[in-house]
């Protein structure tokens, strides 16, 4: 996992996370049920986390509530989902898209897809500046088209509610995660196989394993509680700072971006580089080899720091005694 | 030459004749001459306050007709293959991994610009590449002797020609440097030029590059690019503990030098600096003016001017020259390790943070030398372009509005490869540092206030 040849300092930090936030939102998969009951739990919702189709997960992630919400009209449950994606919203505004790199799970499947991409020797495949912008607009379509029908089915007066049956919760049946939860639970026992999978699902899960393995987080590219959260995510607590003086132009963070987020490489002027692409997994953080160019922060507190590398067997570095002399 | 010259025997587009067109006297003359001058710099470079006996070896690396050419001869006579560039562009980790030796032939002698001046007859033309090309026809660098293939990127107009000059004597494999920066395609064409010089190179050599062998050689490079930040490191000093020439050769070296061996060479050289600041001693004159030289390439033993500078009450803290500083200033960061990313990751390294004026837009130029005046403290720049290189001269303006408005003074010399204009240089040098030491008891004073 970790053959770079520069130390990877923060996913050090972020494997642990991601392995309990797993364990911890998905024990219900392993076994694990104790968490499980807590209704307290059940009533926090998280930007992403879990998933609804889980039998015993302790909590869901926010897109369920709000389908759900907006599917059932506007009775009191409606009221009570709005709520929740307003807490959501506030989490969303203070940590921004950390939740992509560190908590959800499906994030963490995708690294480690392509972890094992390239212990099998395959190249990433590359997308095109005009595909990158495409998809980049598709996650807010899906985001919109979801909303849409969720609206339409709930008001009554259209009269598409006869149809809630099949239409509830439409971002939910496409999810690749429902597929990919089902049918491990089904292969574990914990829920019947009889339980209904629509063929969509199972092929969205096909679709999104196979391009996660080739292009390096596919599916974060067009997830729709992604584009909720670019939404809000210009500039939150936590935040990614370029000091564009030192800078380059090596293209080392561009090239080493999952997610292609060329702002971090294109702009040149000091300060904040994060935005709608951006997770804060901190690689190209890791990877600067500039002292002090990039760095990950929280307020104005200096998380981590760009360095110049420290090579595999090239000793400590050397500081001079002698005072330094600076402008 | 007087031959009767038929369509079809014409071998050369120069028609540069190999043999008879200059007499064994000359030869041997011009040939003496580098030798002499050559020695002559070492003698100056070795002249110099506390100079750690480390240097000697560089001394000696770069010396006219000096022990690592013969090892370079004999490596070849044993089978291997010694690959010629041009420029700093070429991905040197490549050459290394596929069993080659790769060196760098721009020549810094003054005599041999004159057989190049006879045959061309272009006075405005780049004293390096008539001399490097000088150096060929007349066998006056064993170096360029040695080639089985000169790998030139096509980066200025006197560079390219000379390549294509070369083809005489040697195979040449030109690259197409995309010279806009910015662009879709910028960096697929410089993948796809690298990945041809692979090609080329795996056919020379009869072997396949191997992961293995390239990742070796990336560790071997990035130590020494770890070598060199250490290196830098004692530049930083308020008396820095190394002069400008010494810090020069020692990277001019690492293109010609066995990699491995001159980190370790380097290492010790930290080690014998460190020394050094720990008892106190520092290179250079007390209070000297701290001067950052940039500019065209000045290679060895073409070390006039900051020669000049350091005689005259400066010293050299940092340069941005594509015969010092920039050779080893980036190291490649590897992240997925197959070989057609390390192939990009190289590629890259070898392309993006490179700041030559032959690229458009170059405002990391700029930004490396802001960055570099505020780290290094820089009182006064010296930028230097050598006559016809057209693109450093016109750079030259651009970066002097810059620094006008940073208030550091900029002294803008052009040169040739010729002793002439020696004297005039170092009467605008001395006057040049002692304006900036006029300056700092301004400042001083200013500050007092």
């Amino acid at each position: 996992m970790f053959t770079s040849f520069k130390g990877r300092q923060i996913r050090i930090f972020r494997i642990p996370v991601q392995i309990a936030v797993l364990v911890f939102l998905l024990g219900g998969l392993y076994g694990v049920t104790s968490f499980g009951t807590s209704p307290l739990l059940k009533r926090v919702f998280l930007p992403n986390a879990s998933c609804r189709y889980i039998e015993s997960a302790p909590t869901y992630c926010f897109f369920y509530p709000l389908q759900d919400g907006l599917t059932t009209g506007f009775g009191g449950y409606f009221i009570d989902a709005i709520f929740l994606v307003l807490i959501v919203t506030v989490l969303i505004i203070i940590l921004g898209r950390i939740w992509c790199s560190w908590i959800c799970p499906f994030g963490f499947m995708q690294e480690l897809l392509s972890d094992l991409r390239n212990k099998l020797n395959i190249p990433p495949l590359r997308l095109k500046w005009t595909h990158r912008v495409l998809l980049r607009q598709v996650k807010y379509a899906i985001l919109f088209f979801t909303v849409l029908i969720s609206i339409s089915i709930g008001i009554s007066a259209l009269g598409l509610t006869e149809t809630q049956a099949t239409f509830a919760l439409p971002f939910c049946q496409v999810c690749p995660a429902k597929g990919f939860f089902t049918i491990f639970q089904q292969i574990g026992g914990i829920i019947p196989p009889s339980t209904t999978l629509p063929f969509i699902a199972i092929f969205m899960l096909l679709f999104f394993i196979f391009t996660s393995f080739f292009t390096r987080m596919f599916w974060c590219r067009v997830c729709p509680m992604g584009g909720y959260m670019a939404l809000f995510a210009t500039r939150s607590l936590v935040w990614l700072y370029k000091d564009a003086d030192k800078c380059t132009k090596c293209r080392i963070c561009l090239r080493v971006c999952p997610m292609d987020h060329d702002k971090v490489f294109e702009h040149m002027k000091t300060g904040d580089v994060g935005g709608e692409d951006c997770t804060l997994c901190g690689k190209c953080v890791e990877m600067c080899p500039e002292d002090g160019c990039l760095s990950l922060n929280f307020m104005s507190k200096r998380l981590t720091v760009s360095r110049k590398p420290k090579f595999r067997g090239t000793g400590k570095r050397i500081s001079i005694k002698s005072e330094i002399s600076r402008g | 030459m007087g031959k009767e010259i038929q369509n079809n025997e014409i071998e050369s587009r120069y028609l540069i004749d190999k043999e008879g067109y200059f007499s064994p006297e000359q030869k041997e003359r011009t040939g003496k001459k580098s030798r002499e001058m050559a020695n002559n710099v070492i003698e100056i470079l070795r002249g110099q306050k506390n100079r750690p006996k480390t240097m000697h070896y560089f001394d000696e690396l770069l010396s006219y007709g000096g022990k690592r050419i013969d090892e370079i001869i004999s490596f070849r006579n044993s089978g291997g293959k010694v690959v010629g560039t041009t420029c700093v562009m070429v991905p040197m980790e490549i050459i290394g991994a596929l069993g080659a030796k790769g060196v760098r032939i721009c020549s810094g002698y003054y005599e041999c610009v004159h057989p190049s001046n006879e045959l061309l007859g272009d006075a405005g033309l780049c004293p390096l590449v008539k001399s490097t090309l000088g150096a060929k026809m007349v066998s006056a660098n064993p170096l360029m002797d040695v080639l089985d293939l000169l790998v030139a990127p096509a980066t200025c107009d006197g560079k390219m020609k000379l390549a294509e000059m070369m083809e005489d004597w040697v195979p040449v494999v030109m690259l197409n440097v995309p010279r806009v920066k910015t662009g879709d395609t910028t960096s697929k064409l410089w993948l796809e030029e690298i990945k041809y010089l692979i090609r080329k190179l795996e056919s020379l050599t009869g072997e396949r590059l191997r992961k293995k062998y390239l990742l070796r050689e990336i560790r071997k490079w990035n130590a020494a690019n770890r070598a060199w930040n250490d290196l830098m490191g004692f530049r930083l000093a308020k008396k820095p503990l190394i002069s400008g020439r010494d810090a020069m050769i020692i990277a001019q070296a690492s293109e010609i030098d066995d990699i491995d061996r001159w980190t370790v060479k380097v290492n010790e050289l930290n080690q014998n600096l460190k020394q050094m600041d720990d008892s106190g001693v520092y290179a250079g004159e007390e209070n000297a003016a701290r001067v950052m030289l940039a500019g065209s390439p000045m290679i060895f033993p073409n070390f006039k001017i900051p020669t000049v500078i350091e005689e005259s009450g400066g010293i050299i803290v940092f340069d941005e020259l594509c015969s010092a500083n920039r050779i080893l200033n980036n190291p490649v960061i590897v992240d997925e390790t197959n070989t057609s990313e390390i192939i990009r990751a190289l590629a890259e390294r070898y392309f993006f943070p490179c700041t030559c004026p032959c690229f458009s837009p170059n405002d990391e130029r700029i930004t490396r030398l802001k960055d570099a005046i505020k780290n290094y403290n820089v009182e006064g720049v010296v930028f230097h372009t050598l006559r016809g290189c057209h693109l450093n001269n016109l750079e030259g303006t651009k970066i002097e509005l810059v620094l006008r408005d940073l208030e550091i003074p900029m002294l803008k010399l052009e040169s040739e490869y010729d002793e002439g204009d020696v004297e005039q240089v170092r009467t605008r040098v001395e006057a040049f540092v002692e304006m900036i030491k006029a300056r700092r008891k301004v400042k001083r004073k200013k500050k007092k206030k």
